[in-house]
């Protein structure tokens, strides 16, 4: 094999050849290429995402328009239940409806006191309120009440009866004065 | 063999020299790999414009999409919490007691020789039973038969539909006054009923009917 005999002159060139190799590796991988692999990692890190939401909201969108064809029976029941609490106090409006309803039944002087008002402890009924009142009926006959209790109980369904007291007057035991104890889900506005 | 004389040694030693200077053939090498490089990351950068093109163009799109997919989340959450909440209300209005068929009942156990006074009835907490409270008077040859007559008819008509059903006296009680029914004096007691129920328990199922075995 042929010995390379370099000069110091030569090796000194050499070894500042060398620099300037390892010198533009560095530059170029650090300064150039480095930077666009990540901004190309970045971008297609994003690319990846965006493509993954538009997928899934695909998805979504066609399980939104089953749940909205699933939902409209529960949607127009809610909406049906919810026209049962006007705007409004309900202490404002709920006597008078009680008042004229009674009067339809041929039950007059019907007065409707607000008990108390607490909230639903199940949490799908966070936007709904408990009332609580007592309906005092003072001069009823037994199968006129019958009557106005089954219209009541059929025609206000958020309406249940939950303490009934009935008990014949003194000096007419043909007519009854009636105590009812009802609570209503009434929606908060 | 001619003598063959060359006078030019030291020129052609000097280039040869030159030819092989390790610095030129380094810079030599050097360009040549920076030349690559370079193409290298031309082709990169290419790429990368490529892709970013691609970002925009998905970027655009999602921009047009995500207002409606946002709205879309909305919706469907509105759709659930109303699907729970009708549920929910559905579920309290199904379990509600009702009175009107209970007073119904209670009237076609009263006959013409009874007198119900007062009736004080409510409904348990959770809905675990009814408890009603009946007073009256009842009136006959045999006043207290006539208490039980009604005791016994109420309990009947409230076991068709209702489960658990007791009917008690809690007082049955002779008075001295006597009414005047049909023309005759007829005695009097005053009774007061206790009667519980449970309106929405499930019926218990009936035992099989016992097998009799023939020989």
């Amino acid at each position: 094999m042929k010995k390379l005999n370099l000069s110091k002159d030569q090796i000194q060139k050499l070894a500042l050849s060398t620099i300037g190799f390892v010198v533009l590796l560095y530059v170029y991988f650090s300064f150039f290429l480095g930077p666009l692999s990540k901004s190309r990692d970045s971008m297609l890190a994003s690319r990846n995402d965006i493509r993954n939401k538009k997928g899934s909201s695909a998805n979504e969108m066609t399980k939104t328009a089953n749940l909205e064809k699933q939902a409209s029976a529960a949607t127009m029941r809610y909406a049906a239940l919810t026209n049962l609490s006007p705007e409004g106090a309900p202490i404002a409006w709920f006597p008078p409806r009680m008042k004229i309803f009674f009067s339809n039944q041929q039950i007059d002087k019907t007065t409707a006191r607000l008990e108390s008002n607490v909230p639903y402890k199940e949490a799908d009924l966070s936007g709904w309120m408990r009332y609580n009142w007592t309906l005092d009926l003072p001069q009823t006959d037994f199968s006129t009440l019958g009557k106005a209790v089954a219209e009541l109980e059929n025609t206000e369904p958020l309406l249940s009866i939950n303490h009934i007291n009935i008990h014949a007057l003194a000096d007419d035991p043909q007519f009854q004065q009636v105590t009812l104890s009802v609570a209503t889900a009434i929606l908060k506005r | 063999m001619a003598l063959h004389l060359n006078l030019l040694h030291e020129e052609i030693r000097e280039q040869r020299q030159r030819q092989r200077d390790p610095l030129k053939i380094g810079m030599m090498v050097l360009g040549a790999l920076g030349a690559l490089m370079f193409l290298y990351y031309i082709w990169n950068a290419y790429q990368v414009l490529g892709i970013r093109n691609q970002l925009n163009a998905e970027q655009n799109d999602w921009s047009k999409i995500e207002p409606k997919v946002t709205a879309a989340q909305k919706r469907s959450a509105e759709l659930n919490d109303i699907i729970n909440t009708t549920k929910v209300l559905d579920g309290m209005i199904d379990s509600r007691f009702f009175w009107a068929p209970f007073l119904e009942k209670l009237s076609r156990c009263v006959a013409l020789n009874a007198q119900i006074t007062s009736i004080d009835g409510a409904v348990l907490d959770d809905n675990k039973g009814v408890s009603v409270m009946i007073e009256g008077l009842a009136a006959g040859r045999e006043p207290r038969a006539a208490a039980e007559e009604l005791r016994q008819l109420l309990l009947e008509q409230l076991g068709q539909s209702y489960h658990d059903v007791k009917v008690e006296f809690k007082t049955l009680e002779d008075l001295d006054t006597l009414v005047k029914i049909g023309g005759a004096n007829m005695a009097m007691a005053r009774f007061a009923l206790s009667a519980s129920f449970n309106p929405s328990a499930t019926a218990k199922a009936a035992p099989p009917p016992a097998r009799t075995s023939t020989k």
